[in-house]
């Protein structure tokens, strides 16, 4: 508490700055991902009866954390320009098991060579974000409803064309090499994941598009106002969604190496909860890809972390308490976020009740 | 501040991991146990004679599975359970080609890998604990049957559909044992009830209006049991026209207390259990290798070894004796 006592210091332009820097909730949640990641390290780490050394604190195991949260973070980084819009999309999950069913469709009954087949993939992908687009931007539904409703059309599409039954299996071990081999010391996905997080960075943060977004999530009227081509941003955000879904469906069924119908089942909300956990106002307007990709990380720690605790392990309880934490996490991070604003809010009270001064110019 | 709060958020992260990994120390043999779902009253049945099992042995038992027939969590906990280092991996897979990549990858880390209850690739795995061989199942549902009526008179049969592969193989044991050792006995009709309780019933409601001598319906689908159950219970034939077949106990009960139904025929699941972990611990100790022909478990006594399967032999009958004992 030694810097509030010189609160006057803060008048300090470059101070100032550093304070808000260390303040900001990307920061904070660093410091949550940091904690995590020490804390799972010394208490999920262990030698074996064989004296190896295993748990949480070995590279494989953190490699398999970034394996299983490449496809939930795809899905993630295509709902963070989403969300920034005050818009949803809650069909991403649903989309990704329509992709991966069609992609085993088009290798295994279609006969196409593995790329080919990803071409198209992702074509349709792109297509059926359009579809929530239009439904969007020319009938002006609200995306909740629109994407409620493909939720359960795309899912049961998948359903329809597998008739619920259908699994293909049995992929070229090439294409398998995207989801369970290493490809320049990462897993093969995850460099798919980075470079689309690069590119969804530039676009969020320097380009004109992502100044769009934010306008448009703060007042859609504004924006027309404006003259931003609203209709046209929303639209790309929407199919974009599309498109990274079904790179993720992709990079699912690699891994898996199966695909089915009911693959990304409930996807949809942890991705929602680690584009909330990272900063990204639900109301549009505010939102960092960093602060995304470091709620995902948070998330993916704590799910990975808990499965390597003894006593977790001994309670057979991994999934459960992973489930409880993350929406503890979840909301310790939004009172977090909101506990600043009612701080501040107090203070100028009691300075003026108590010192009777003027209070500080901002 | 906030360099405070970094500090006091790393220092209470050490802290609360040391007070945890105090209590970890454990040297014990660790088997990890994955059924298709967990909170399937089947698999709870299977993990009661896991926990005996592994009380017996004094080893460590892991019992994790996705909460809904889940494949990709079925691979994430396995691939957990890898990093984790445990000594045995027993798994009932939900998907055969999809969790084999994830056993293989343990096989390559020197971990045991055995399959329970649902089969994987057999590259995969060592062994399959196989829970019934379609010839146990078609025998002991006909000796159980002659048994109930005393080796003489017509019965029917209900069955799923006319096509599964499963229920023709299971109906040609029943017919190959029944020339081989029943000649009073005769099967007077086979009828599918599509693996509907409704037309279970409806189906066997005709065949007592058709067959006035039937003394037996067996039914070896397992809506099919309760279905002929509720039939015979309301054309008032109880008792006198017998009831039984390939079914699950709690589906059954209230059918076997009101003694319409004799016997339900089924496996032993916590047998099942017991029987996979003393052959993960025996894997795992070098004592069960590839070519047996028996293995030993426990108080279970020995139990027959075909190729890479394991036999768990007879299915189990259950009555209005030992029904109440299981839930699933």
């Amino acid at each position: 508490m030694s810097t509030a006592a010189h609160a006057p210091a803060s008048s300090n332009p470059s101070r100032r700055d550093w304070r808000a820097f260390f303040t900001r909730h990307e920061m904070l949640l660093l410091y949550v991902l940091i904690a995590e990641w020490l804390f799972f390290y010394f208490a999920g780490t262990s030698t074996n009866r064989r004296g190896v050394i295993v748990g949480f604190g070995t590279w494989d195991r953190q490699f398999d954390i970034l394996r299983h949260s490449c496809e939930i973070g795809l899905l993630a980084l295509a709902l963070t320009p989403v969300i920034i819009t005050a818009g949803i999309d809650l069909s991403v999950g649903s989309l990704l098991g329509l992709c991966a069913i069609l992609f085993g469709k088009l290798w295994h009954d279609g006969g196409l060579a593995i790329p080919v087949a990803i071409g198209l993939t992702l074509g349709i992908g792109a297509l059926a974000g359009a579809l929530n687009a239009i439904l969007i931007t020319a009938l002006r539904l609200p995306p909740l409803i629109v994407t409620l409703g493909t939720y359960s059309l795309f899912r049961g599409l998948a359903e329809a064309i597998t008739r619920g039954s259908i699994t293909y299996t049995d992929f070229p071990e090439t294409f398998l090499f995207i989801g369970q081999e290493r490809w320049l010391g990462l897993p093969t996905q995850a460099w798919v994941f980075l470079m689309v997080a690069l590119a969804m960075g530039l676009l969020v943060h320097r380009t004109t598009f992502g100044r769009a977004f934010r306008t448009i999530g703060l007042a859609p009227e504004g924006a027309r106002y404006a003259g931003l081509p609203v209709e046209r941003r929303l639209a790309l955000v929407y199919v974009l969604a599309g498109l990274i879904a079904a790179i993720a469906a992709i990079i699912y069924t690699a891994r898996l190496g199966q695909a089915k119908a009911d693959a990304g089942t409930g996807y949809e909300l942890f991705a929602i909860t680690a584009v909330v956990l990272g900063g990204t106002s639900i109301f549009g307007g505010k939102g960092t890809i960093v602060g995304t990709l470091l709620g995902v990380a948070a998330i993916a720690v704590l799910k990975n972390g808990l499965a390597c605790l003894p006593v977790v392990m001994r309670l057979n309880a991994a999934e459960e308490m992973s489930g409880l934490l993350t929406g503890a996490l979840l909301l310790v991070a939004l009172t977090a976020s909101v506990l600043p604003k009612i701080l501040s809010n107090l203070r100028p009270r009691r300075h003026t009740a108590t010192q009777s001064t003027p209070p500080l110019s901002p | 501040m906030k360099n405070y709060l970094l500090r006091f958020c790393v220092a209470g992260a050490v802290l609360l991991a040391s007070l945890v990994t105090a209590s970890a120390a454990d040297s014990k043999l660790i088997v990890a146990m994955l059924p298709k779902s967990k909170g399937n009253a089947y698999f709870i049945s299977c993990k009661a004679g896991a926990d005996k099992a592994a009380k017996e042995l004094g080893i460590q038992l892991l019992f994790d599975g996705p909460t809904d027939s889940n494949a990709a969590k079925q691979n994430e906990i396995v691939e957990n359970w890898i990093t984790l280092g445990v000594d045995v991996i027993a798994v009932a897979a939900e998907n055969k080609e999809g969790i084999s990549t994830a056993l293989r990858k343990a096989q390559k880390q020197g971990i045991k890998v055995l399959t329970y209850d649902a089969d994987a690739m057999a590259d995969s795995r060592s062994f399959f604990v196989n829970q019934a061989t379609p010839q146990g199942i078609g025998q002991t549902l006909m000796d159980e049957a002659a048994r109930l009526v005393g080796g003489e008179g017509e019965f029917a049969m209900i069955v799923g559909s006319l096509t599964a592969a499963n229920q023709r193989e299971w109906q040609k044991y029943v017919e190959a044992r029944l020339k081989e050792k029943f000649p009073k006995m005769k099967l007077v009709a086979v009828r599918p009830c599509d693996d509907l309780k409704d037309k279970a019933q409806s189906e066997a409601t005709a065949l007592l209006s058709a067959n006035p001598k039937l003394k037996l319906i067996m039914a070896i689908c397992s809506p099919g049991v309760p279905g002929a159950a509720e039939a015979v219970k309301q054309a008032g034939l109880t008792g006198k026209v017998k009831v039984m077949g390939l079914g699950l106990p709690n589906e059954n009960k209230r059918y076997v207390h009101a003694g319409v139904t004799d016997s339900v025929i089924l496996w032993n699941t916590g047998d099942l259990g017991y029987l996979a972990i003393y052959a993960g611990v025996a894997l795992a100790k070098d004592e069960l290798k590839k070519g047996a022909k028996s293995f030993k478990a426990g108080s279970l006594g020995s139990f027959a070894i075909e190729g890479d399967n394991i036999l768990l032999g007879k299915p189990f009958i259950f009555n209005q004796g030992n029904i109440d004992q299981f839930d699933f």
